[in-house]
């Protein structure tokens, strides 16, 4: 055996068999001790004189067993126990620091663990399940749309899906397609509009997923046109509505279609939606031929479906583009064929990206995931800071200690165990703040998550594995961060003069360490408060623009006929029964029926006006066809000219309104009121403009070439305002109930209605704002509070040491008002550092922001000033009570006392 | 009775190896024969050979068991290794290179 593993072996020993060892030493000692006795008593000693002699003769044997246990190697282990058991009661007996201390590093840990997990959901987490993320994505084709911006898409038609899977062979080894839609599930009373996931049937290739019974569709079952009505339940649909009996081969009707239940996902599966799982998988040539019969194989206008593919080992992204590329191209060519008015591939720009499967990581990220980015990095300066507090802290201790550790050191203990020692202290602070963190993620990941993230996709962050292995990789920098400074100081310093020094005296250097510290504290909070201003101003900016309508009092009614074919008069018929049901309904002022919804689904057509060319390339417009009373329950409000009115019927001379901006852009310098604009057609009859109404936000939040015009559903394609818009009095939500009871009555079985208020479908569009608000916010009011925090310790403990010089400039006559404006001109003057360290930054760092910004400069002078303003006054209040502390001292008794 | 001798740092180990060479045994009977060869001219106090027993074990140059002893009682019994043997000769050369050094300086004159 080589020494080495026999040393390795002895210590792995030493380690783990303590017990045994310990034993074993005993009775080896014993052994001994006896033999020696025995021998003596033969040589004719008594008993009790041999066994004092042989004791006497073997030595001290605690000594021994200690030389021995030296002997062993894990003198080190030893060592760590009792450098713990020697920081636990030094913490112990200092409650005050200890808890501050724990607290400050908690919030710190926990912050940043609650953001991590939802950054981490946002941005870096794959779906569940998903095999080998690194050879899955998902493909985006990007173009140059005629108005001249470029645009990107996931959502391709059915012919693209099939040209990617026909041409791509050789780069992809697999493609799927995928869309999730609310769909009526179950019949009669039990339907429910529940998340349903239409699916080719190789996107579960893309999973490591068994199926919990049954199987999952096949290829066959998947075929063009029409596949097998069958369908695959989700674990928890089949838990909660099956009670997870077997299912397998009994019927469920989803949409339209009943379908046989062929199998059950895995409990963890959820495919790759971001939104939690949905309720069931259907195929998706079964789906479409229900909705749009044979034809829509080949209908290339109709993009519908997400893709994700699987890349070939051996071949690069940028190889595996360039292919996608070609059938981009080669897809869009035979688009043009069909129909010339979408324009050749090369003036659309054709373009690929080939991008991880996370949304937030692809070109179509939202503001959430940007703005989620920037929270994250808040959330690590929140730590700094919580870190800088805390190393400001152990310093101030470090310097009272002085003399204990100048003494320790004199006293033999080595200079490499001390710094241990000191660490030891450290490390052992940031694991309790680290179970405080724990506790806070616990509290406040829920409520972050409930902010941020789609309500499905929320879970119990703490359980989540991740967030944990984050939270101590938190907690081991903080460790490292707070423990470094202190104990190299430690480390350097020079035991005579510590030992000579009074308290009073030395730690200059400490002293401007932490004055460093302080301003880097206050410079942080600087940045962050000023980011904060910035999200609360966009915030409030979004929120006080004017939609162009009044979300909060409006209903949107929509009818699911599920398959029930109403002829066209038939259809017409019930439409317009329902819009007089709801104006009959008490609680409905105005309603009326619209083809356009905000922020929903919008309408579009062909417009050509008399002296303008290329119309397309000006702005967006989007056509609503609506009823009469369609401006009264919206509240858009008709600025010239008149709404249209139940005179514009059919056959009267066809009438239009558009929105003020398209007035201007389209005829500029020239009155809209009485213009002709055609439809549909070239050579369509003109729609005379009669009003003018104000720009309505329909598709983009803010968006200044997005434009709106209206026509009586009288006179244009009446089948299509299919929406029922209804303004209520009072909460809108809560005449949702009474309402749908109403309206159901109407409905011939199996359709049904379902009513969403508009708020619902607005709001969405504030959240980045309201996330970025609110962490900001309360990261700032940290970071404030905990550099309030740093600065009063920094202050006391400074009045403190200079107490003595105080009493010298008071008995020397000087002022007390002077002692403390002496004192808070040294706190200012670190905060003034701060602020002007942190606004300089704040002004580098947020222009980077802008695009997350809402009609707010990303160096707004009234934020800015702000800023400065309330730091300089928190710097005042943290001082305050120290200044005038200082002051009250009595010269003679502090000039006695020395 | 001679005059006893304390012992030069470091040959306590030499002195256990050799004894050791002899065949296996315990603590106990390591002490009693260096007693014993030395004509109880060195003094080592019993108790230290047990840090140096387990110092030489780490070190992978003798290996212990525990066994039965004469009487009965189980006892802890150290044998020489392979290595353990190979450091015998080598520390035996080095202190026989170092008293014939110390012998000729004292000769000198």
């Amino acid at each position: 055996m080589s020494s080495l593993t026999s040393e390795i072996r002895f210590r792995l020993r030493a380690l783990f068999a303590r017990g045994v060892m310990e034993r074993e030493l005993d009775a080896e000692l014993r052994f001994h001790v006896d033999r020696e006795t025995e021998k003596l008593v033969r040589q004719g000693v008594p008993p009790a004189e041999a066994q004092r002699q042989a004791r006497v003769a073997f030595g001290g044997i605690d000594r021994i067993k200690d030389d021995a246990r030296d002997q062993r190697g894990v003198q080190f282990l030893d060592h760590l126990a009792q450098d713990i058991r020697y920081a636990a009661r030094g913490l112990r007996n200092r409650p005050a620091f200890t808890a501050g201390i724990v607290l400050t590093l908690g919030l710190g840990i926990g912050a940043n663990a609650a953001i991590f997990g939802v950054v981490d959901r946002v941005l870096f987490r794959a779906p569940p399940l998903l095999r080998d993320q690194a050879t899955a994505h998902r493909p985006y084709r990007v173009r140059v749309e005629a108005i001249g911006e470029q645009r990107s898409d996931r959502n391709f038609s059915f012919p693209l899906y099939l040209d990617l899977r026909r041409h791509l062979t050789d780069v992809f080894s697999d493609v799927a397609a995928f869309q999730t839609r609310r769909l009526a599930v179950g019949d009669g009373a039990e339907a429910r509009e529940l998340s349903v996931t239409v699916v080719s049937a190789n996107y579960f290739n893309f999973f490591d997923a068994v199926p919990a019974i049954g199987r999952f569709f096949t290829a066959d079952e998947d075929s063009v046109p029409q596949g097998v009505p069958v369908v695959v339940l989700s674990y928890g649909l089949w838990q909660s509505q099956f009670g997870g009996r077997n299912v397998v081969g009994e019927r469920l009707r989803v949409d339209r279609t009943l379908r046989t239940i062929v199998g059950v996902a895995p409990r963890d599966f959820v495919g790759m939606s971001d939104q939690g799982a949905p309720a069931a998988f259907i195929p998706i040539t079964s789906y479409a031929f229900a909705l749009r019969g044979a034809g829509y194989p080949a209908r290339y206008g109709w993009t519908w479906l997400e893709t994700v593919v699987r890349r070939r080992p051996g071949v690069s992204v940028e190889a595996a583009t360039r292919a996608l590329k070609a059938v981009f191209f080669t897809n869009w060519r035979a688009m043009e064929a069909e129909d010339p008015g979408w324009g050749s591939p090369e003036d659309a720009r054709l373009d690929a990206i080939l991008a991880p499967v996370q949304l937030g990581r692809g070109p179509q990220a939202g503001a959430s995931a940007r703005v989620a980015s920037w929270v994250g990095g808040v959330s690590f300066i929140v730590l700094l800071i919580a870190c800088a507090n805390v190393a400001n802290l152990m310093l101030a201790r470090a310097v009272s200690r002085r003399r204990e550790i100048a003494m320790r050191l004199a006293l033999g203990v080595s200079r490499g165990r001390l710094v241990r020692q000191l660490f030891t202290e450290s490390l052992l602070l940031a694991v309790a703040g680290g179970v405080v963190g724990l506790l806070v993620v616990q509290w406040g990941g829920a409520t972050i998550g409930a902010l941020f993230l789609p309500s499905e996709a929320t879970g119990s962050v703490v359980t989540d594995g991740r967030t944990l292995a984050f939270a101590a990789m938190a907690t081991v920098t903080a460790a490292v961060l707070t423990g470094l400074v202190p104990a190299w100081n430690a480390g350097k310093d020079d035991v005579v003069s510590a030992l000579k020094a009074s308290e009073r005296e030395g730690g200059d250097r400490r002293m401007r360490l932490r004055r460093g510290l302080l301003v880097f504290e206050a410079s942080l909070s600087v940045l962050l408060l000023v980011g904060a201003g910035l999200f609360v101003r966009s915030l409030n900016n979004a929120r006080g623009m004017r939609l162009g309508y009044d979300s909060e009092r409006v209903l949107m009614a929509e009818v699911n006929l599920r398959g029930l074919r109403l002829e066209g008069p038939q259809a017409l018929a019930l439409m317009r029964e329902f819009l007089a049901t709801a104006q009959s309904a008490p609680s409905v002022t105005h309603a009326a029926m619209a083809a356009s919804t905000p922020f929903w689904s919008n309408e579009g057509r062909g417009l050509w006006v008399p002296g303008v060319d290329s119309i397309s390339t000006l702005g967006r417009f989007i056509l609503q066809i609506a009823t009469p009373d369609y401006f009264a329950t919206m509240g858009t409000r008709v600025l010239r000219g008149r709404p249209f009115n139940k005179d514009d019927r059919s056959g009267a001379p066809p009438v239009m309104v558009v929105s003020e901006g398209m007035a201007r852009r389209l005829w500029p310098g020239a009155d809209a009121l009485g213009q002709c604009v055609r439809l549909n057609a070239p050579a369509a009859p003109c729609s005379t403009v009669i009003g003018i109404a104000e720009d309505a936000r329909m598709r983009m939040f803010s968006d200044d070439r997005e434009f709106t015009y209206y026509v009586p559903a009288a006179q244009f394609e009446e089948q299509n305002a299919g929406t029922l818009l209804m303004r209520v009095n009072g909460v809108a939500a809560a005449q949702v109930p009474a309402l749908r009871t109403r309206l159901q009555a109407l409905l011939p079985a199996p359709a049904y209605v379902s009513i969403t208020p508009l708020a619902r479908l607005v709001d969405p569009n504030y959240r980045a704002w309201k996330f970025g608000a609110t962490m900001f916010v309360a990261f700032g009011g940290l970071a404030l509070t905990l550099a309030a925090i740093g600065l009063y310790t920094l202050i006391a403990y400074d009045v403190a040491q200079r107490t003595r010089e105080m009493s010298v400039r008071i008995a020397l006559g000087a002022h007390r008002g002077d002692v403390v404006r002496m004192v808070i001109a040294s706190g200012l003057g670190l905060v003034g550092g701060g602020i002007v360290i942190g606004l300089a930054a704040a002004a580098w760092l947020a222009p980077m922001m802008s695009s997350l910004m809402f009609r707010v400069g990303p160096r707004d002078p009234l934020i800015f000033g702000g800023v400065g303003v309330s730091l300089l006054v928190v710097g005042v209040i943290a001082t305050a009570w120290p200044a005038v502390r200082a002051s009250r001292v009595d010269p003679a008794e502090v000039l006695r006392g020395e | 009775m001679t005059e006893r001798l304390d012992l030069p740092q470091g040959t306590l180990d030499l002195l256990i190896l050799k004894a050791l060479s002899l065949g296996p045994m315990h603590g106990w009977a390591i002490s009693e024969r260096l007693h014993q060869v030395s004509r109880a001219t060195l003094t080592i106090p019993q108790g230290s050979l047990y840090p140096a027993l387990h110092r030489l074990e780490r070190r992978g140059w003798i290996e212990a068991e525990w066994g039965e002893s004469d009487n009965n009682r189980k006892a802890k019994y150290y044998e020489l290794t392979r290595a353990g043997r190979a450091q015998l000769a080598d520390e035996t050369a080095a202190w026989a290179r170092l008293t014939r050094a110390v012998e000729l300086v004292l000769d000198m004159g």
